[in-house]
């Protein structure tokens, strides 16, 4: 402690610069504090000093104080309007804060100044999507394709980008190129028969969720869709070993589970259904979704008393949890 | 500089990030428009032309904000109706009107209007000589003869007081809302009605829905909360975290008033909804009028009559609260007819941009299948779609789709993007097959006009067998959609007279056999989008010259055969006459 006093007694007397190295020195020690000290000693002498400036607000960011973090990283932006580090760190601070706006606009700069930073444009491409400027995300996306169309994540990207934008066209090409660009790839496989099946072009889409099932048999994904399509197609006797296997591959997908329970409905074979529903509630007990579909067995089956209350609980699970719905056609960008 | 950067974060974040929209004010799931068949390559003989102006429709739709709309209360526009209110044989108009939020100066208040139609085409306005002049923020409207007097009366909802309007019968109505009993607790944003006799005693009974407790001074401003945008655009809240409304049940007394009977009849108990358009029908085939409520972003509302006064609300269990895969729905409007031609009334329900309508299918005994997919119709989800019906447009025998669309956010016009405020109509044209095909660009400049459209009410205004359309349109004068059918195809159309049941025979099931069709319609008071069709069902009949038989189940539960009359002409059918007396159609 004492030694310290002294280092910040000296430091009183030295250039910006040194305590910066010195407040440095403190900071890789884990020091943080003292090292905080120094820096803003170095901006009592010159407010403009830049890696005070910068290594401040990167402090508290590193430290998880997002909100104290900004004030510093705005200061340094505007002393060094061309840090690509500073406008990034800014943004990340503000998208912590769930501030969409200010953190795409502070990546917006980043990018004028790194225009081929595909790292950067995937962040952002996320951070668009989170704002709901599903617009600017595929535009973006589609603009980190043309830069480098061997990267098979940004494909995904740019379709689900276009997808939320509302251009399904665009999501529905993207997703063929991928297809055609890596045919070994379960993902781009499913993708386009995501796709294809999500306009009605059932045959078509049957062709690429089996080659996606081919390419990687423990993927879920295209099993459960295969299954599901071909409920929609009232082909129920069919679909049920897709869906099992879809349930095999990930025990607590519920969709799957659900579309299986409606298929064995569709067949009448009612005490099937009832079983793999409970299991369901067993493994998801927050999801509405099984307790729905209890409730029209029990109602065809007549017990009108047991398919209310089903109703009741699916009603109040629906208001309790209202994000645990997993959409089957506005499914999450996958995570494989 | 010493510190390392830190890891990038988006990537981390981006299967959370993504994993579903975030909240909005009302339920969609972006779906697209499923590849189209096919087309039949069948010539469609219909053609639809706006001859509103023409006919002398001079008023013009008041509904909040033209540009922008700060609440909710400025979105949903309001219903149309076709009636007869004179009796002379042709169809005339009741349009709804609202307002807008900073008011109007004294006098020059928008009103409801009624136009009476004289004929060749023309219409006058004749809505201070009966009576019916009133503002205010109006919304839906149901027509029927609540006092068995032969003479139509009307009931309008809206965001406050409603009103009963009982037709004197002299060319007037009058506002008997007070004595009625019906004027609802007037702060409710009403939305829907419907008059419909439960009990079958033979008095036609009230069903008002509500779409929300609306209160201006609480709700919040555009952008305010995560229910207050669209696509990141800040938009008027709502209606989720909105305060919900509630359906209210009246039982007619057969004096003139009405009981409130919403808590002894089981209703009440159903709660958290956003209601709209109300149909009431025997849905469940047991010869007891049934209702079915479309609701936006919200479960609909199935209630099925128990026959002693009471109903139950079974939407979940019977497949019509949800879509297919258990989402709730922006429903608007409802269709209610046998697209089919199996003998079971089906449903149509109008739901918000993103996602499809709901075709559900009975299946018998009150249970649905959602087989919109299958039916072709999942092709234009990028409209919220309001007013709709089954309508058999070319006359074969077969009963088509009409539905008018429109967004809720005028915003959208000065965006880049494909959703915009004003949409075209669709027509959908029944292949007979359980398929319909989107004949809308055949379908005339009627059909292709852009309006932000709401309400819809389909009847014949020229009564020359080919049916018509009025449609209201947001800020706009309505239009009257004329059915320039070229077709040698046949029709027959069904008035109705109760004696045991009620008058206007209001919740009759009429079956037609002809050219080996048999044909099923229903006698509504409300449908569409919170509006009224003509009360003369009519049913195209294709090549038949000839019905062969009528059956009528009705409203008091008897079932009544008619022998069979020449096509092309309106034919009435009193119960217990056992007759079918044919009727010229005034031109």
């Amino acid at each position: 402690m004492r030694l310290l006093e002294i280092a910040l007694w000296l430091a009183a007397f030295q250039d910006p610069s040194a305590l910066s190295d010195q407040a440095q020195r403190l900071a890789l020690e884990k020091r943080f504090d003292e090292a905080a000290k120094l820096w803003r000693q170095a901006l009592d002498r010159s407010p403009d000093f830049f890696p005070a400036l910068f290594n401040l607000g990167f402090l508290d960011y590193s430290q998880g104080k997002y909100r104290e973090a900004v004030p510093w990283l705005e200061r340094a932006s505007r002393v060094s309007p061309r840090d690509f580090n500073t406008r990034y760190v800014l943004g990340a601070a503000l998208s912590r804060q769930e501030q969409h706006e200010g953190a795409l606009r502070a990546w917006r700069a980043a990018l004028e100044l790194q225009p081929r930073n595909l790292r950067l444009m995937q962040i952002m491409i996320v951070e668009y999507e989170k704002g709901r400027y599903f617009q600017d995300a595929a535009a973006l996306a589609r603009r980190a394709l043309e830069l480098d169309p061997a990267q098979e994540n940004l494909y995904f990207l740019a379709i689900k980008a276009s997808q939320d934008a509302g251009d399904y066209d665009s999501a529905l090409k993207v997703a063929e190129q991928a297809a055609k660009r890596f045919p070994g790839s379960a993902r781009a496989n499913f993708e386009y028969g995501f796709h294809l099946q999500k306009i009605g072009k059932v045959d078509q889409a049957l062709v690429y969720l089996e080659r996606a099932m081919q390419a990687d048999p423990n993927y879920e994904e295209p099993f459960f869709f295969y299954g599901d399509l071909l409920v929609r197609e009232s082909r129920e006797q069919e679909a049920i070993p897709y869906l099992r296997q879809a349930i095999k591959n990930r025990q607590d997908y519920v969709p799957a589970r659900v579309t299986l329970a409606r298929a064995l409905m569709n067949l009448h074979r009612w005490s099937e259904a009832i079983r793999e529903l409970e299991e369901t509630v067993r493994m998801d007990p927050r999801h509405p979704q099984p307790h729905l579909l209890l409730s029209q067995i029990y109602f065809r089956q007549g017990d009108e008393a047991k398919a209310k209350i089903e109703k009741e609980i699916s009603l109040r699970l629906r208001r309790e949890n209202p994000t645990v719905l997993e959409a089957v056609q506005g499914r999450p960008f996958p995570e494989r | 500089m010493l510190l390392s950067m830190p890891p990038l974060p988006g990537i981390m974040l981006a299967a959370a990030a993504l994993a579903g929209p975030a909240a909005q004010g009302p339920a969609t799931r972006n779906a697209p428009p499923v590849a189209r068949a096919a087309p039949s390559g069948r010539p469609f003989p219909v053609s639809f032309t706006d001859v509103a102006r023409q006919a002398g429709l001079r008023m013009t739709f008041t509904y909040g904000g033209e540009q922008s709309k700060k609440y909710i209360i400025e979105a949903n526009g309001t219903g149309v109706a076709f009636l007869d209110y004179d009796n002379d044989g042709r169809q005339d108009l009741f349009v709804v009107n609202g307002s807008r939020l900073e008011g109007f100066p004294p006098g020059q208040e928008p009103t409801n209007h009624l136009y009476r139609n004289l004929g060749g085409g023309r219409f006058e306005d004749v809505t201070r000589q009966t009576g019916l002049i009133r503002s205010g923020w109006g919304g839906g409207v149901c027509v029927a003869d609540f006092d068995n007097d032969g003479f139509d009366d009307l009931y309008v909802t809206y965001w406050g007081s409603n009103v009963l309007y009982r037709n004197n019968g002299k060319g007037g109505f009058e506002d008997v809302t007070a004595r009625a009993g019906v004027a609802g607790p007037g702060k409710e944003w009403s939305s829907g009605c419907t008059f419909l006799d439960y009990d079958r005693d033979g008095h036609l009974d009230l069903f008002v829905t509500s779409y929300q407790r609306f209160d201006l001074a609480r709700a919040p401003l555009p952008g305010k909360a995560s229910n207050c945008e669209w696509k990141g655009m800040p938009v008027f809240c709502g209606p989720r975290g909105l305060p919900f409304g509630k359906v209210t049940l009246y039982h007619n007394r057969g004096d003139g008033t009405f009981e409130d009977v919403s808590e002894k009849s089981g209703i009440r108990a159903v709660r958290d909804f956003y209601a709209f358009t109300a149909v009431a029908a025997d849905l469940t085939g047991d010869g007891w009028p049934d209702l079915y409520v479309a609701c936006d972003s919200t479960p609909s509302l199935f209630f099925r009559n128990n026959r002693n006064g009471t109903f139950s609300e079974i939407a979940t269990e019977t497949g019509v609260a949800y879509s297919e895969h258990g989402f709730e729905q922006g429903g608007m409007g409802v269709a209610v007819g046998d697209f089919d031609n199996d003998g079971l009334l089906d449903l149509l329900k109008t739901n918000f941009a993103g996602d499809y309508p709901n075709l559900y299918r009975n299946q018998g005994g009150g249970i649905f299948e959602d087989v919109v997919l299958k039916a072709g119709l999942a092709v234009n989800p990028q409209y919220v779609g309001w007013g709709v019906a089954f309508v058999d447009l070319d006359n074969d025998g077969w009963k088509d789709i009409f539905q008018v669309n429109g967004h809720v956010y005028p915003e959208l016009d000065r965006r880049e993007g494909q959703e915009k405020y004003r949409n075209p109509r669709l027509v959908y044209r029944n292949l007979g097959n359980g398929r319909f095909e989107d004949v809308s660009a055949m379908a005339g400049a009627g059909v292709t006009e852009k309006k932000s459209s709401r309400g819809a009410a389909f009847g014949d205004f020229d009564n020359d067998g080919a049916l018509d359309v009025l449609v209201m349109n947001m800020g706009e004068a309505p239009s009257l959609l004329r059915n320039e059918l070229r077709s040698r195809n046949h029709w027959i159309k069904v008035k109705l007279q109760g004696t045991r049941s009620n008058r206007g025979a209001v919740g009759a099931t009429v079956v037609v056999e002809a050219g080996g069709l048999k044909q099923t319609d229903v006698l509504l008071s409300q449908s569409s989008y919170l509006s009224h069709n003509d009360s003369r069902l009519h049913f195209g009949l294709g090549k038949a010259v000839r019905v062969e038989k009528f059956t009528v189940r009705w409203p008091g539960g008897t079932v009544e055969d008619f022998p069979g009359v020449p096509a092309d002409c309106l034919v009435l059918l009193v119960e217990g006459s056992g007759r079918a007396r044919t009727l010229s159609l005034a031109k």
